[in-house]
């Protein structure tokens, strides 16, 4: 595995505008009624005036122990080469393990090609064209970022070696790839 | 809809259902009536004949896992393509290898129940398979031992099944597969039961429905030792774990759990032991009660089901 492809969304600058859900949605001719990308406007959290919200991006984490591709029984889930996590349409025979399997529930079947879909990073078309992911080249705000993480000249490993990240549900072992920075709350001070 | 981001249809929590539930307790039953029929064969006396036990097994093992296997096949997406699980296996799926357990497990159970009852057949209008169960006749001692071994693999792999998945406290738990098994036994049982008293007439009294009948108490106690032991160890895990126990006392699943596996599965079939023993080896009480065990059965594998996918770690 020569690539650690990473996505860092940066929970400061997100303002919920759901412009990367869009973009994903037309980018991948993702169907009416599913999606691959949501941003959760969680909250309010606090107490007036002090309130915030808290902007949660539930997409596929790209885990390295991907608990999706472990169950599959045909091996339609798989990881690729870069390794992300993938999924071959015409082995896949939509017995739901993988949906059922994965902690973050970001996967589902395609109502057209009845196979388990979700996010790939857009790897089969702007990834492939050497483009960022529809979503971060949507984001009004630069709230995301995408890249190679082995790479230590990248802007995503430069991020990861600075910001104080998190990923969520760690405790399972996942070790997922989407990393986030948490809001400071009350404003930026330095 | 009336949130920014969009349909949250698909987030549901909640991905296999009853359809899977039903397959789960059609594989327990099937793996348990296998078990029990050969089981009961070894330590019999008389081996030169097929007791009624044995020749309800051959034909609930075979005839379970087909109508659950329906099941599965008509729960995927894409059923018609349902023979790309036959012939691509990922040895790290759980799924996989059962699959590779039934597809020795069917067959060898079809050729075991025409060895079974061979000499039925003809009454049936299937005389035709009673040369073949006469072929396979020299070699019964090896597949039997080949079928109480799958049998196993069969029962207790659908436990498995479900506590390969971490994200879900209640299912990933290492007690679910031994639990699957036993409560797979008590529903061989008591298959085995219905079908020998009812369509083999046997009596109420034969030894081997006798036997059967004393398998009730300790595979009951065991059963409930297992769940005993689920539910402690959600206990001490805490965290989401522990939130899971709520199951235990919310309206549906509640009820599915106290009224169907605690009431009618575990109580109905004690209570029974204390009636006089001319009452409780009437066919009626013993089909009955029989009939309990299978109810508390199908409601366990329902309520680890839909219980089990509510709580998310």
């Amino acid at each position: 595995m020569n690539k650690r492809y990473v996505m860092v969304h940066d929970e400061n600058k997100c303002i919920g505008c759901q412009a990367c859900n869009i973009a994903c949605r037309s980018e991948n001719n993702v169907p009416e009624g599913v999606t691959r990308l949501q941003v959760r406007v969680e909250g309010p959290y606090g107490e007036a005036p002090n309130l915030h919200f808290k902007y949660h991006r539930v997409s596929c984490q790209q885990c390295e122990d991907a608990p999706c591709v472990s169950v599959c029984p045909t091996g339609a889930a798989y990881i690729d080469e870069n390794g992300l996590v993938s999924i071959h349409n015409d082995k896949c025979v939509g017995c739901m393990y993988c949906i059922a399997a994965c902690p973050y529930k970001v996967r589902f079947i395609n109502p057209i090609t009845k196979a388990a879909d979700k996010c790939n990073f857009c790897k089969d078309t702007r990834l492939a064209r050497g483009e960022q992911p529809a979503c971060v080249t949507a984001c009004p705000t630069d709230a995301l970022y995408f890249g190679d993480a082995n790479d230590s000249e990248s802007e995503v490993a430069l991020l990861l070696n600075t910001k104080i990240t998190y990923q969520d549900k760690t405790h399972l072992g996942t070790k997922p790839r989407v990393y986030r920075i948490p809001t400071k709350r009350g404003g930026i001070e330095s | 809809m009336n949130n920014t981001w969009g349909d949250m249809a698909q987030y549901d929590p909640l991905i296999w259902n009853w359809i899977i539930a039903i397959y789960l307790f059609m594989a327990g039953l099937s793996a348990g009536s296998v078990l029990i029929g050969i089981g009961m064969r070894w330590y019999s006396k008389d081996k030169s004949i097929e007791s009624p036990i044995l020749k309800a097994s051959a034909i609930i093992g075979p005839v379970a896992i087909c109508l659950g296997l329906a099941c599965l096949v008509f729960d995927l997406t894409k059923p018609f393509h349902f023979w790309l699980i036959l012939i691509n296996y990922n040895f790290d799926s759980v799924m996989a290898m059962g699959v590779a357990a039934l597809m020795a497990y069917m067959p060898l159970g079809f050729i075991y129940s025409i060895i079974v009852l061979r000499d039925d057949l003809a009454k049936w209008k299937l005389g035709f398979l009673t040369p073949i169960g006469n072929m396979f006749l020299p070699f019964r001692k090896v597949i039997e031992v080949l079928m109480f071994v799958l049998a196993i693999a069969v029962g207790a792999y659908t436990g498995f099944l479900i506590s390969a998945m971490n994200a879900y406290p209640m299912l990933n738990t290492a007690i679910l597969p031994a639990l699957f098994l036993a409560s797979g036994l008590s529903a061989g049982a008591a298959g085995n039961l219905i079908v020998a008293l009812t369509c083999f007439n046997s009596s109420t009294h034969d030894g081997e429905v006798m036997k059967l009948h004393g398998l009730d108490l300790p595979v009951i106690i065991t059963e409930m030792m297992f769940l005993f032991m689920l539910f402690t160890s959600l206990y001490f895990t805490g965290g989401a774990a522990a939130e899971s126990l709520a199951s235990l006392s919310q309206e549906v699943w509640g009820s599915v759990f106290w009224y169907g596996v605690v009431g009618i599965g575990f109580c109905i079939p004690i209570l029974s032991m204390f009636l006089p023993s001319s009452t409780r080896h009437t066919k009626a009480m013993m089909l009955t009660v029989a009939c309990c065990s299978l109810t508390g059965v199908l409601a366990l594998r329902h309520f680890i089901v839909y219980a089990g996918q509510t709580y998310i770690s």
